[in-house]
């Protein structure tokens, strides 16, 4: 048994002593290593060992939660002690419970072809310039370029009061990227983002110099050649990326279940959907979204959540109606359902609430061509740079970065600044077609306080709207 | 602990860096989450952190150590990986220390305080008083010790202790309100009169109609000229202007906003955030970044200032400039004068999300939330819903024309990252859209 194991076994069996119906305790290890590649110049390295515990216990009905970074087992007794204290102190009046979980006990870990931890800071740093140096020599005016390569190796000790004991290790890469591209005193800006869970081998898969340079591009082109978007109804065709942002923004997000009962409603707001919205429609019948913690190398690839319940496919939007909401324990027992492994913190010092993971649109069998070649007037919107939704997840926009006009199922030229401002059942009641080149690109997800940024991939194939307003 | 700090700087400076920075931070904040009327979690945190910043031949490494038993053994690791880095030409240095800070300290009555459970309460009596049926948001008693040592001769100490309350009030899914408070005295804090603000506008935003875009008049309230503000404090940090992160960029000496608008920074004043020192130790000051409207200064640590042939506004954070809290200076209204000056306008209370297309341009979106008004005749005509904010940063600050003559405090999650002390606002030509159906 190891020393990371023993000490949350202490804490639950201490918490369960000092009266707590339910204990669990979370010990996360989390060793970082990122660095920053601005306009050529490495700006800084950040290399990060965090660990420590956390508590979460029930008692009367409320929840507590208490965390330290020291490992002592007198320490680890005194945030015990906070948590009890200060659940006690609740005086709720509607009593919490959680929906029944069979105690699971067991190792998982993400397979490394190559361990990150063997990969020499030096090695990270070259691959990065290597891209910057590729992209330089396009020969266009990129005055502000921005990398960021980032890994965490996290290592997780669960128990609960309930016999659940569970270590995992979960290796991920990921990169960001930031471009000005300047053309006739114009300018065009773009990021991207791309998540691995695995080891090194995942900078190959991404194929991320090939992605830039196509990235960079682009945006010269749309400066030389970019015409005003068309305004007016018309035919929409977006691509992996928008129909990834869309999946997470008003797909995952109102169904989740936290959200849906009220408890982030200060915060991350409230959801349109209601308690008893299993069933509503809100897009049309080739409309499936799903949310998937055990796509392999996924950023936010799991087999357990940090309830310790194991992780499933949950389908969220099926056949254009709402099928499931993300849950955890908490908001189960309320709505008299099971958890689906939804229940994730960031670290040790937080406590875990309902989150996404891995949220797609389901692919079909349509290519793009044969989704573009029945478009008589229309817009192929590729990517996007501004977006956002209101709080209840209803009045959601994307604004194009890369897009192109489309006349009679030929791709033209391209546009600039694209708007699509639809409700979320404007924008999924439009979709008639899906393609089947689904593709994931990564995100850091919002939610909570204090504020928890988690992995998150969103993704999806071409989708094919109708009618649709655009501006 | 109480010689970590310095102890950690030898032994980098042992091992052949030219630069170390160590600031010891403990944590031991207590929070109370509420949703529907009542706490859904109480968290409450023991932590200490090493944060350093080592420099060997300008190569840069920044790190967090957790294990305060092993600080050694963590430097000599951290050593060893800054010497396989690469040079940041860019780097200049950390401030040359000592320094002699101002002798603040925390209320005693705010450490003493350990159960927050009755503030949560008078909140949401306060919002239910007013017609609200559910409310929801946090309570927060920050607690945090630092101290900081460099290889520059610096030492200081710092004990920072404040009282937050954030409450969001609902009649229904599509009428609500939120209010604020911060104290850095419990004499101050008044959840009360927050969640009053916030159950006001939640009855008032009741059976709000579809909203219509065009371009308007608008009353900012504090919580959303705040969101304002806390992007111009975060866009006007060197580092992001270096970055093509902000529509500031080569804008020093001109125009930025209009004659009204007149901002600083002040880690020094009275603030949830209020600090004696930034991450070199630079004591904290007021620094005027607009200047009735003429943008005067970014903000910098002693890297970004040499890059700009100016001097360290004392905002360095570990590796980045940081904003401390942002005030704007009042206006000579009174909040009513401000409101009895649209005669067909709207009057925004709060906003999120707020994105750009453009950070060069300032080209952006934000979507109101809570209370979202039209004003007539200086009067609440209707409620409004499911609008949009779409306008440009430097359009909206040069088409202010009126500040109210009593700034608020705002800090809010996701939106206003540090204290904004903010009026009410009135802008000129906002763009407003919508979505279509």
């Amino acid at each position: 048994m190891d020393t990371e194991m023993d000490l949350v076994d202490f804490a639950v069996d201490y918490a369960r002593k000092k009266g707590a119906s339910y204990a669990e305790a979370r010990h996360e290890e989390q060793e970082q290593e990122n660095f920053i590649l601005k306009n050529g110049v490495l700006d800084a390295l950040y290399v990060g060992h965090d660990r420590g515990i956390g508590v979460r216990v029930l008692v009367d009905g409320a929840l507590g939660f208490a965390a330290t970074n020291s490992r002592t087992k007198t320490d680890v007794r005194a945030i015990v002690d906070d948590a009890v204290k200060v659940a006690k102190a609740s005086r709720r009046k509607t009593k919490i419970t959680f929906a029944h979980e069979d105690a699971i006990e067991m190792n998982w870990s993400v397979p490394e072809q190559r361990k990150l931890a063997d990969v020499p800071v030096e090695e990270k740093i070259a691959e990065i310039q290597s891209v910057d140096r590729d992209l330089m020599a396009l020969g266009f005016k990129i005055p502000a370029r921005y990398f960021q390569l980032s890994d965490n190796r996290i290592v997780k000790h669960f128990a609960n009061s309930e016999g659940s004991r569970i270590r995992s290790y979960s290796p991920r890469l990921r990169t960001f990227y930031f471009l000005t591209v300047v053309e006739d005193g114009e300018s065009e800006q773009t990021y991207r983002n791309y998540g691995w869970s695995g080891g090194w081998e995942g900078i190959q898969a991404w194929d991320l110099g090939k992605r830039v340079l196509d990235e960079a591009r682009s945006m010269h082109r749309s400066l030389a050649e970019g015409k005003k978007s068309p305004e007016g109804k018309m035919d929409l065709v977006a691509g992996p990326q928008v129909a990834g942002i869309a999946s997470h923004e008003s797909c995952g997000h109102p169904t989740e279940a936290d959200r849906v009962l009220g408890r982030e409603a200060s915060q991350a707001g409230k959801s349109f959907i209601p308690p008893d919205g299993i069933g509503m429609r809100v897009g049309s019948d080739v409309v499936n979204v799903v949310d998937d913690p055990t796509i392999e190398h996924a950023i936010a690839y799991y087999v357990t959540d940090d309830e310790g319940v194991k992780a499933r496919r949950r389908y969220l939007y099926k056949e254009g109606r709402v099928s499931e909401f993300l849950q955890n324990r908490e908001t189960a027992a309320v709505l008299h359902t099971r958890s689906n492994g939804a229940s994730r913190a960031v670290n040790y010092n937080v406590e875990a609430i309902v989150r996404m993971a891995n949220t797609f649109v389901e692919p079909k069998d349509y290519s793009v061509d044969e989704l573009l070649e029945d478009v008589k007037f229309g817009v192929y919107m590729k990517s996007f740079m501004e977006w956002n939704i209101d709080d209840k997840r209803y009045n959601a926009k994307y604004a194009g970065r890369e897009a192109y006009l489309v006349e009679n199922g030929e791709v033209k030229h391209p546009v600039r600044n694209t708007v699509i401002e639809l409700t979320t059942p404007a924008f999924w009641s439009a979709v008639d077609a899906v393609g089947k080149d689904l593709d994931f690109e990564a995100g850091f997800c919002g939610k909570s306080d204090p504020g928890q940024a988690l992995d998150a991939s969103l993704g999806g194939p071409t989708i094919r709207l109708r009618n649709v307003y655009l501006r | 602990m109480e010689d970590l700090a310095p102890r950690i700087v030898k032994k980098a400076i042992a091992l052949g860096c030219q630069d170390a920075v160590a600031e010891i931070v403990t944590n031991r904040s207590y929070q109370i989450r509420f949703a529907q009327n009542e706490a859904v979690i109480s968290n409450r945190w023991r932590e200490s952190t090493a944060s350093v910043f080592f420099v060997y031949k300008k190569r840069v490494l920044a790190s967090d150590i957790k294990d305060l038993s092993k600080t050694d053994e963590a430097v000599e690791r951290l050593v060893k990986i800054a010497k396989t880095s690469q040079e940041n030409p860019d780097y200049a240095g950390i401030a040359k220390g000592p320094f002699d800070y101002a002798r603040v300290r925390p209320d005693p009555k705010v450490l003493a305080l350990d159960e927050g459970g009755k503030y949560v309460e008078a909140a949401i009596s306060g919002a239910l008083d007013q017609g609200a049926k559910e409310c929801a948001g946090s309570f927060w008693k920050y607690e945090d010790e630092h101290a900081l040592a460099t290889s520059n001769g610096v030492e200081g100490r710092d004990h920072r202790a404040n009282l937050y309350l954030s409450i969001r009030a609902l009649v229904s899914l599509e009428s609500s309100g939120h209010g604020i408070a911060c104290a850095t005295k419990l004499s101050q804090f008044d959840p009360e009169k927050a969640g009053q603000k916030a159950g006001r506008i939640a009855a008032l935003a009741k059976f709000p109609k579809s909203g219509k875009p065009g371009r308007y008049t608008v009353v900012f309230d504090p919580l959303i000229f705040g969101s304002l503000t806390d992007q111009v404090g975060g866009r006007l940090n060197a580092w992001i202007v270096m970055a093509g992160l902000s529509p500031f960029g080569k804008k020093i000496g001109k125009r930025v906003a209009s004659t009204e608008f007149t901002l600083s920074d002040d880690g020094s004043a009275e603030s949830i955030a209020r600090k004696r020192f930034d991450a070199e130790g630079v004591p904290t000051r007021r620094n005027v970044l607009v200047n009735k409207g003429i943008l005067k200064t970014y903000l910098h640590n002693t890297s970004t200032a040499k890059k700009f042939r100016t001097k360290t506004t004392g905002n360095a954070g570990l590796v980045f400039p940081d904003p401390h809290a942002i005030f704007v200076k009042p206006g000579d209204r009174s909040r009513d004068e401000i409101f009895s000056d649209i005669k067909d306008g709207l009057w925004l209370t709060n906003t999120w999300y707020t994105r750009y297309q453009s950070y060069v341009t300032g080209d952006l979106s934000t979507i109101p939330r809570d209370g979202i008004f039209h004003i007539q005749k200086g009067e609440v005509a209707e409620a409004w819903k499911d609008i949009r904010l779409t306008d440009n940063l430097l359009h909206l600050l040069k088409n202010i024309v009126a500040l109210s003559d009593k700034p608020e405090q705002m800090m809010w999650w996701g939106e206003v990252g540090v204290p904004n002390f903010v009026p009410y606002a009135l802008i000129q030509d906002v763009g407003i859209t919508k979505s279509a159906e």
